[in-house]
């Protein structure tokens, strides 16, 4: 992964104490990310303004500002921080995955498994995906570039592997393959499928989408 | 007496006639809003401010925004079938050729108003609607002449029998929504867009179509 995380940046910079201001300014911004994360989970991206997140979080818009330049600041924080936390989760799965269909669908069901207890925040971050403004920002996070290049990994080793084929074109497929990912979403949730159900589905839709990748 | 007078046939007609007109003008004055502002930034409140009509009014006719979004698109469903029932019959060649001319004809009309047609995407993933709403992949006819299309693909001998076609016309509709990413990520027109559609439909065939 070419990506550089920010834990990465900070070993690099030679550890001193911090002062108590620092400490008392990550305070607040933790209060202020959970208060956030909250009210986007319940009121969606429009329906949470900067004045009500302040009040939850029990300080004043000035203090919410100085901490984070806007509304779209504090969601890209947030969403940063869960697609870390996914990107790990799939990571993960995608290791243990026996062979390339199986480690696709871990992946798959690793990002189900992970939304099943956040869907409210999942609903706000869809919805501005969605939007002209919002969409680009949300899409090109490096987090959210790097959550595709792991279907993009894992179909580049099974090419050097020989279980998928050189001509695989393996760009248009890691994408056809997220986005499929994505798109079971509504389903899932307004039908209430069970993973086991989604297990089901995502499978047929694998061998479909790698079905062309495999003849040699 | 004003009771009286309320319940005569004429006094029913106009007040039928009055509703009528004010969802007229609420479903003109949405239409405009979710192309200007999309799904997430339209309010009912602004709606309402738009058409001229109280927010309360608004609500004795729809239940949310999601639902006024679905009748907004249902409206413009019968001019873009009435092209496709138009056109398609006269579509010569293999399933995956059909497949592109119907989803041609599809980026062709949805694009002329991007925002709105995003607005109804971004709706499908707005899972407190109420399940009267008709977001993107809820739309019935889309679907039917997808599963039409491949089915006759079947007959004709280019799509394998023994694959599940609700899953291929799930792919399908995934495929269509997930392109106009491209339209938000990197500003693609509708020829980038069609064209981006038909690699996609070609990956999608290699595990539909029977081996030659």
């Amino acid at each position: 992964m070419k990506h550089i995380s920010p834990n990465q940046v900070a070993v690099d910079i030679p550890a001193r104490a911090p002062t108590r201001r620092a400490l008392a300014k990550q305070q607040t911004r933790l209060k202020v990310l959970a208060a956030a994360r909250r009210l986007f989970s319940e009121q969606g991206y429009e329906g949470a303004t900067i004045r009500d997140i302040a009040a939850a979080a029990g300080m004043s818009t000035g203090a919410v500002f100085a901490n984070f330049t806007d509304k779209s600041d504090l969601f890209r924080e947030i969403m940063t921080d869960d697609m870390e936390a996914l990107l790990a989760a799939m990571r993960d799965a995608a290791a243990r995955g026996r062979g390339v269909e199986d480690a696709v669908l871990k992946v798959f069901m690793a990002g189900y498994t992970f939304y099943k207890s956040r869907l409210q925040l999942a609903r706000a971050a869809f919805s501005v995906s969605w939007d002209l403004e919002g969409g680009p920002v949300l899409r090109g996070l490096p987090s959210s570039l790097a959550l595709q290049d792991v279907f993009g990994e894992l179909l580049n080793a099974a090419v050097e592997r020989g279980e998928l084929s050189q001509e695989a074109e393996v760009k248009l497929r890691a994408q056809m393959l997220f986005d499929t990912y994505l798109s079971n979403f509504p389903q899932a949730i307004f039908e209430g499928w069970s993973l086991e159900a989604l297990q089901t589905r995502a499978r047929d839709q694998v061998r479909i989408l790698l079905a062309g990748a495999r003849r040699g | 007496m004003g009771a009286e007078v309320e319940h005569t046939p004429e006094a029913v007609g106009l007040r039928r006639t009055q509703k009528e007109a004010t969802r007229a003008r609420v479903l003109a004055a949405a239409r405009e809003l979710f192309d200007a502002e999309g799904y997430d930034g339209a309010t009912i409140r602004e709606i309402a401010r738009r058409a001229g009509v109280a927010v309360g009014s608004v609500f004795t006719t729809f239940a949310s925004k999601g639902e006024i979004l679905s009748e907004v698109m249902q409206a413009r469903l019968d001019p873009l079938y009435g092209e496709i029932n138009r056109v398609m019959p006269h579509v010569r060649g293999s399933t995956v050729d059909r497949l592109r001319t119907l989803f041609a004809i599809h980026f062709e009309f949805e694009n002329r108003h991007l925002r709105l047609f995003l607005a109804h995407i971004a709706a499908a993933y707005d899972w407190t609607l109420s399940p009267a709403a008709r977001p993107y992949g809820r739309n019935p006819r889309l679907t039917a002449i997808l599963r039409d299309t491949v089915e006759k693909g079947v007959t004709t001998g280019d799509v394998r029998p023994d694959v599940d076609l609700d899953e291929v016309v799930g792919l399908l509709l995934a495929a269509y929504a997930w392109t106009y990413q491209l339209a938000i990520t990197q500003g693609a027109g509708v020829a980038e867009l069609i064209a981006a559609m038909d690699r996609r439909i070609g990956v999608l065939a290699e595990g539909f179509s029977k081996r030659a």
